[in-house]
């Protein structure tokens, strides 16, 4: 039960026993380099983790590098974890940074090859129909177009329902600076749809009844 | 879903983007996360891994580094631990060493030189020779006249030069007898085993000589001669040392490199004598052209001289400088330049021990030309060194310049007071001829 971090094998650890033990209890477990906190962290968090980065990136392969990096990082820096009751917050600030470094990234990346790349929309959606694909992809292309600091705090208002106060604590600024950067995220995302043709024609004919 | 109060007015499509975002990215299933889970697993191993590697890698370079710094040091250690050549030293029988390194014999016997590493060397009786440098490098010795024998002993570490008039002979390891007379200025080196290269004043540079074989040059009539002799066994005349003849010890070797006139050093050490010659301390200051004169490298530095111009040399070279040109120049018979040399080196170092020299080397030089000022010089120099290294040739060629200038009965009393200073002296039988004589 007790087994180290680095002894640790390719099996599914954290059993039953440990499913409900309190985010204090499994921040000590992986500060102590417990195998059985990593798997039930991971099954405790990942669902979200994973959830947040897939509707944030539009991407489900981009999302799980993302979930495992963010994992990574939480169990290298449990150790440093002084409040573990705060695990939780923990784990999403991490998460947020590392959205934050593939956001950076991507900007980089566009920027490096002077084309946009085309947004690509994977979110293992296999019940979508292809008109509800067309959309998603036009409209994470739209996000693309964003800052980094607007795009994340518009996903995690918009699609993740956090309210102005989880957003600014979890990443670090101020309300002011979150209202701003939703009011100019908005502000822009509806101008772009204004002007995209295809788009405004869906929602203006009301064929998009959902 | 709240909105700002500065809500854009249109946002419908947008909630309705939104909404279709939200709702369309569905939970991740379990299958999913248990994928995730041993992906994680693995990176979490791999990265142990790769720590474990890094740790390892990183003490293997510590290790390594702390090795190389150890052997660095160690070798640091042992090459401050190994010994250095050890400092020659000698003992000294039938003479004793004076100020300066010169030799003087208590007896008829001859001197006799015994170094700690083997070497042996034997002045013959009436030679004459001084100690120019006694050091870890080597030893010099210069055997001013008469016939000394060597019986060096070989060593990597150290050279030997002997150096008889402007002869020089480099030795490493052989047994040979030279001579030297100043007076006819003949050289000869008898090499029985070994082998050494001579450098003088010969036509064609220096003379290496195989065993066996024996120079003969004649400075006076330009001729060398080699001829080849029966290789013999090292001489037997090295009497095994006396304890009875051991002296006193002097821990430090004389130190000047020119003669000192005996009333400035007239301390004489007991009949044997034991020297030894730290690694630092140097009988003589080399200078380039004393080494070229000790390699019989004259013509250089007559050419050094010339380029130079004569004047600026004897206004501006050192002392020893000076004499290397005086040197140089009367084995050149450049007797004007070696004149102007000896002079500058008496009216810049008036009281020096080169000086005193050069006043007997003035009078060989002045011998060609006006034989009373030749013993006006010779004179100047007994004044000053009345037992320096040249005062039986001082007495010597003043009883014969006097002879032939002013007759017998001049040089009568000369040659008395040579027979009685140098009974055994080169010009003894020239002397007792003026006494026996009516």
């Amino acid at each position: 039960m007790s087994k180290r971090l680095s002894q640790v094998s390719l099996s599914l650890v954290g059993g039953a026993n440990h499913r409900d033990v309190s985010d204090s209890e499994l921040a000590r477990g992986l500060a102590a380099g417990e195998a059985w906190a990593l798997g039930v962290t991971w099954h405790r968090f990942a669902p979200m983790v994973l959830a947040m980065a897939r509707r944030a990136l539009g991407s489900r392969s981009d999302a799980e590098d993302l979930a495992q990096e963010v994992f990574l990082n939480v169990f290298c820096k449990a150790k440093a974890l002084r409040e573990p009751e705060k695990l939780r917050s923990f784990v999403y600030s991490c998460a947020i940074f590392g959205l934050k470094s593939e956001l950076r990234r991507r900007k980089l990346r566009a920027w490096l090859l002077f084309l946009a790349p085309e947004a690509l929309v994977d979110l293992d959606c296999r019940s979508t129909d292809v008109e509800a694909r067309d959309l998603l992809r036009r409209f994470y292309a739209l996000l693309d177009r964003l800052s980094q600091r607007d795009r994340l705090v518009f996903s995690l208002k918009e699609l993740e329902a956090m309210t102005i106060e989880e957003i600014a604590e979890i990443m670090g600024i101020s309300e002011s600076t979150v209202k701003r950067s939703l009011t100019h995220a908005l502000a822009r995302l509806s101008r772009w749809i204004d002007a995209d043709a295809g788009l405004s024609e869906v929602f203006d004919t009301r064929r998009w009844q959902r | 879903m709240s909105r700002p109060d500065d809500d854009p007015p249109d946002s419908r499509a947008l909630n309705s983007l939104t909404k279709l975002a939200r709702d369309t990215v569905p939970r991740p299933t379990a299958a999913e996360l248990d994928r995730g889970l041993n992906l994680l697993f693995a990176r979490v191993a791999a990265k142990a891994a790769r720590r474990a590697k890094v740790v390892r890698w990183s003490l293997a370079g510590v290790c390594a580094t702390i090795c190389t710094l150890l052997v660095v040091q160690i070798a640091a250690v042992w090459r401050e631990r190994v010994p250095e050549p050890t400092a020659l030293a000698y003992r000294v029988e039938g003479g004793s060493v004076l100020a300066g390194g010169y030799l003087r014999d208590s007896g008829n016997a001859g001197i006799r030189l015994f170094f700690n590493e083997g070497t042996k060397v034997e002045f013959k009786p009436g030679a004459r020779g001084r100690l120019r440098s006694v050091d870890k490098e080597g030893t010099r010795v210069v055997l001013d006249q008469g016939s000394a024998s060597f019986d060096v002993a070989r060593s990597k570490e150290r050279r030997w030069l002997v150096e008889a008039g402007p002869f020089s002979v480099a030795v490493k390891g052989t047994f040979f007898t030279v001579s030297w007379d100043p007076q006819s200025e003949s050289f000869e080196l008898r090499l029985q085993h070994g082998s050494v290269v001579v450098s003088g004043p010969m036509p064609g540079g220096d003379i290496e000589l195989r065993a066996g074989q024996r120079l003969l040059v004649d400075l006076p009539k330009q001729q060398t001669l080699i001829t080849e002799e029966q290789a013999a066994a090292p001489a037997t005349s090295f009497a095994p040392p006396s304890s009875a003849n051991t002296g006193s010890v002097s821990s430090a070797p004389a130190p000047v490199d020119a003669p000192t006139p005996a009333k400035d050093a007239p301390g004489t050490s007991p009949s044997s004598t034991v020297a030894t010659a730290s690694s630092s301390s140097k009988l003589e200051r080399k200078s380039s052209w004393a080494d070229h004169l000790a390699n019989g490298r004259w013509d250089r530095i007559l050419e050094e001289v010339e380029q130079k111009g004569l004047d600026a040399t004897l206004e501006s070279a050192p002392s020893e400088d000076l004499f290397a040109l005086a040197d140089a120049a009367r084995y050149r018979r450049r007797t004007d330049m070696a004149r102007a040399a000896l002079l500058a080196q008496r009216r810049r170092f008036p009281g020096s021990s080169r000086s005193v020299d050069a006043a007997f080397l003035l009078g060989r030089v002045e011998e060609a030309r006006d034989r009373a000022r030749a013993i006006s010089w010779y004179d100047a120099y007994l004044e000053r060194a009345a037992t320096g290294t040249y005062s039986a040739e001082a007495w010597g060629r003043k009883m014969v310049l006097t002879n032939e200038l002013k007759g017998r009965l001049s040089a009568r009393p000369i040659a008395e007071e040579y027979l009685r200073r140098f009974p055994n002296g080169s010009y003894a039988r020239a002397a007792r001829a003026l006494t026996s004589d009516p």
